[in-house]
């Protein structure tokens, strides 16, 4: 017993105590953002330690998805089959504050919260999102999203572009402007063209969609503009980098857009703006220059601050893209190394996979997956693994693809929300 | 002697309890992102919680060699070497139904 008191004095001291062992308290974890990546982590550290005391700091009551929120725009599906409440994470054994963060202090190891309530941590994860750099393009301030929306973030935003495809005259030109890398959802800007192009089809056929985009590749580059030529031949134009594409200012009083080459005026503009960590990230001091957040590929802490893990869109991944599948499968690998660290563990280097579907019409469907390791302080790509369809689609893969992109996203949804 | 016998003893307790999730093998938390833990409705993508170690193998060499068709399975599955897919195997194996 002596000796084992004298080790946990030791310990103590030099501040590596594991917190659950040698608190009279339970160590607490804090989660900051309740969307795939908050929502998850909070859970799952919960399930897999429940003596641990686990806050969710999240204001609003409905978390609506991004994800398939494109085919909200091409009447496939209703905003509100996108939402999701926090009941399940609750039944977990989560306190979830419904209120925003406004302070983190990661001296003192506290969150204040705009309730005037304030959270200390032993762990604390952010799971923050993104926010928009307004002004990056000069005239696109958030009054300006009123009239050329952005809809990056589901919910108004997305009913709004809705609402104003289906106000359109037929012959009228929809204008999508795309941002550079990085962004949230590196396929989205071209699923959402192509479920434009799939509904103007039915309902608009005399209509253009012009998409003007901020670089020269984007993400399964061929599989799209092979569907295009396919489903909507003369529909979508894109413009790249090299040829003009670049937005350089818009006036949203006129739907103008304009780029190096020339003026363009939309019936319905779409404008995706440059982006960063959701701003509590910077408050806290976990984002860099970039505007994003570096952490370590083991347990996703921040290089910057101790006791801060970032996941999701708004941390610097390595390989890994800015997806809700990514962000799912950060939470768990981070939950887990969280419990590890809190009992005075290391934790495993951790595997992890990335599968997204993008939908060119209803019942095509196509996808890109990875698989990452940890090499070198960041997450890599395991060579060979990984990659988009084939570009020869056969026995029906289109289809079945789409269909499982329907199974993935209730499952991730369930895995998630509960 | 009781002294002596006892760590033993409780490292062999220690070993024979099954592994809380928290030591699930690398990769395996990422299967569920799409391979659902619990009954989801709708969902045409198969279940591996409780299936047989061993088909969980052969399914996943299969994808890796290209032997049996897949859209996804064969991309991912080249990104796990035979003792990572067994590790992995033998855990969903080992998780109910």
């Amino acid at each position: 017993m002596a000796t084992r008191r004298h080790f946990l004095k030791i310990t103590a001291a030099a501040g590596l105590a594991p917190a659950v062992v040698s608190a009279q308290r339970k160590a607490r974890v804090v989660v900051i953002g309740g969307g795939f990546g908050g929502a998850t982590a909070a859970r799952t550290v919960k399930v897999l330690q429940p003596a641990l005391d686990v806050t969710l700091v999240e204001p609003n009551p409905v978390y609506t998805s991004c994800p398939f929120s494109n085919s909200v725009l091409a009447n496939l599906r209703e905003i509100d089959q996108q939402q999701f409440r926090y009941d399940g994470i609750k039944s977990a054994g989560v306190t979830v504050a419904e209120t925003r963060a406004t302070v983190v202090d990661p001296e003192a190891k506290t969150v204040t919260l705009a309730d005037g309530n304030k959270l200390s941590y032993d762990r604390l994860i952010m799971s923050p999102g993104i926010d928009f750099n307004w002004n990056a393009i000069p005239g696109y301030d958030e009054a300006a999203s009123e009239k050329m929306p952005h809809a990056w973030k589901a919910g108004a935003q997305t009913v709004l572009l809705r609402r104003q495809l289906q106000a359109m005259d037929d012959g009228g030109l929809v204008v999508l402007s795309a941002p550079a890398n990085p962004f949230r959802c590196p396929p989205g800007p071209y699923e959402r063209a192509s479920l434009i192009a799939y509904w103007l089809k039915v309902w608009k056929p005399k209509s253009k969609l012009l998409l003007l985009d901020s670089k020269d590749a984007f993400s399964k580059q061929r599989l799209f503009q092979n569907g295009w030529a396919e489903l909507y031949p003369g529909t979508i134009e894109w413009v790249p980098l090299s040829q003009g594409g670049k937005v350089i200012s818009v006036d949203p009083t006129t739907l103008t857009l304009t780029t190096e080459f020339g003026a363009h005026k939309a019936t319905v503009a779409n404008v995706i703006p440059p982006q960063k960590a959701g701003a509590i990230a910077a408050q806290a001091g976990v984002a860099d220059r970039t505007g994003w957040c570096p952490v370590e590929p083991v347990a996703f802490e921040s290089t910057l601050r101790p006791n801060i893990h970032v996941l999701g869109d708004a941390a610097i991944m390595g390989g890994m893209p800015k997806s809700a599948f990514a962000a799912n499968a950060q939470a768990k690998v981070c939950a887990a190394a969280i419990v590890k660290l809190l009992a005075g563990d290391k934790p495993q280097d951790p595997i992890l996979i990335n599968t997204c579907y993008s939908l060119v019409a209803a019942d095509y469907g196509i996808s890109i997956a990875g698989v990452y390791r940890p090499d070198k302080g960041q997450l890599i790509d395991i060579p060979g693994a990984g990659g988009t369809s084939p570009l020869v689609a056969v026995g029906g893969l289109r289809g079945q693809e789409a269909l499982y992109a329907s199974s993935w996203f209730r499952t991730l949804t369930a895995e998630t929300f509960g | 002697m009781h002294r002596a016998l006892l760590p033993g003893l409780a490292s062999m307790i220690l070993l024979a309890s099954p592994a809380t999730a928290a030591d699930a093998p690398p990769g395996a938390s990422s299967c569920t992102g799409c391979h659902a833990p619990k009954k989801v409705a709708d969902s045409v993508i198969p279940r591996i919680a409780g299936r047989k170690t061993e088909d969980i193998v052969t399914f996943m060499r299969e994808y890796r060699s290209g032997a049996w068709p897949s859209s996804v399975m064969g991309r991912i599955a080249k990104g796990f070497d035979d003792a990572q897919t067994e590790a992995i195997a033998a855990w969903f194996a080992a998780q109910p139904e």
